[in-house]
């Protein structure tokens, strides 16, 4: 069979997301940003916040929402498939629901390591997976947006697994952009550390440290990110298979 | 399960700088910096603990930027062997 290319059609902007760990943090802050930006939005998370809940109600017609263990394929199957009957086909995924880790890798129980990998990795590539073959099934163009981060391509210690996942996005962004062959855009955004949340696994003096070395003088807020997601989700970039680091240069 | 009491860790913590050239002051307050056990020493003296014992103890980063001195690293692994 040809894999050879012909001029596509661009991919239409998303007008319908699906948002994987959208109660708070990062997550939190794209449902609202695409809520704002007039999209429906599909969101779950382990636990429906009081802050993803209120977006829920200002927004009826717009937004469903529901608790859901990203690690749980059945219940994310139901999810999409009622968030599809009330809001339309999905066309934009936003993988974002993760678990951290704050523990040297010798000291990491296994168990725990086998719940990152679950979690940062197999879910998202099996809600991945759902998501696009009901995308194929229905004729109809996507955009994926994985969220990843900057532990993918630095090291830092205390994020062995929580790094190998996020590599593994990162790579698996690519080899998906390649497999759909334009028909969905696939990218990652990989955002250095936030002010809270994920840098509470960091010491003061880790987090000064990067401070001091990033030129723009700050760690990331997810306000800055945000922005960055709508474009990939929303935008004609011909931007496919790349990972966008958003870290102020900490990193270069 | 066995259990290491603190001293015999406090002996564990001994070798495991003795190995490095350094010596384990008497003083528990001793500050870790000056006696130069830095954190894999610690991962070190962990694991010498996991093998008397047979007993994995897993532990999250946080505790360990508490650690400042010997007595800190003697109380940390005698509370670990409990939990």
């Amino acid at each position: 069979m040809s894999d050879s290319t012909t001029p596509a059609q661009p991919v239409p902007p998303s007008s319908v997301v699906l948002v994987s760990g959208g109660s708070r943090g990062l997550g939190l802050a794209i449902v609202t940003d695409l809520l704002e930006a007039d999209l429906k939005v599909a969101a779950f998370a382990r636990t429906v916040t009081p802050e993803l809940a209120k977006l829920a109600d200002a927004h009826p017609e717009r937004a469903h929402v529901g608790s859901v263990d990203v690690t749980d394929l059945v219940a994310a199957q139901a999810f999409v498939r009622a968030a599809e009957e009330r809001l339309g086909p999905i066309d934009g995924v936003v993988n974002n629901a993760a678990v951290g880790q704050d523990s040297l890798h010798v000291h990491t129980a296994t168990a725990d390591i086998a719940r990152i990998i679950e979690t940062n990795l197999t879910a998202p590539l099996q809600l991945t997976r759902l998501a696009v073959r009901r995308m194929l099934a229905q004729g109809r163009r996507g955009r994926i947006v994985n969220i990843t981060s900057i532990c993918a391509q630095r090291g830092f210690p205390g994020l062995v697994a929580y790094s190998a996942t996020k590599g593994g996005m990162d790579a698996a962004t690519r080899s998906l952009a390649r497999e759909l062959g334009g028909r969905v855009l696939v990218n990652a955004v990989a955002p250095g550390f936030f002010a809270s949340e994920m840098s509470a696994v960091l010491g003061q003096t880790q987090l000064d440290q990067i401070v001091r070395r990033t030129p723009t003088g700050q760690l990331t807020e997810p306000a800055e990110v945000v922005p960055v997601v709508r474009l990939l989700l929303r935008d004609q970039t011909n931007i496919n298979g790349q990972v966008i680091v958003v870290d102020g240069a900490a990193s270069i | 399960m066995k259990e290491l009491s603190r001293a015999q860790i406090r002996d564990l913590m001994g070798e495991v700088l003795k190995n490095q050239g350094k010596a384990l002051p008497a003083d528990d307050a001793a500050d870790l910096r000056e006696v130069g056990f830095r954190s894999l020493d610690f991962s070190e003296l962990a694991l010498r603990v996991e093998d008397a014992t047979g007993e994995e103890l897993n532990f999250d980063a946080p505790g360990l930027r508490r650690i400042a001195t010997v007595g800190d690293v003697l109380d940390f692994l005698v509370e670990l062997q409990r939990q």
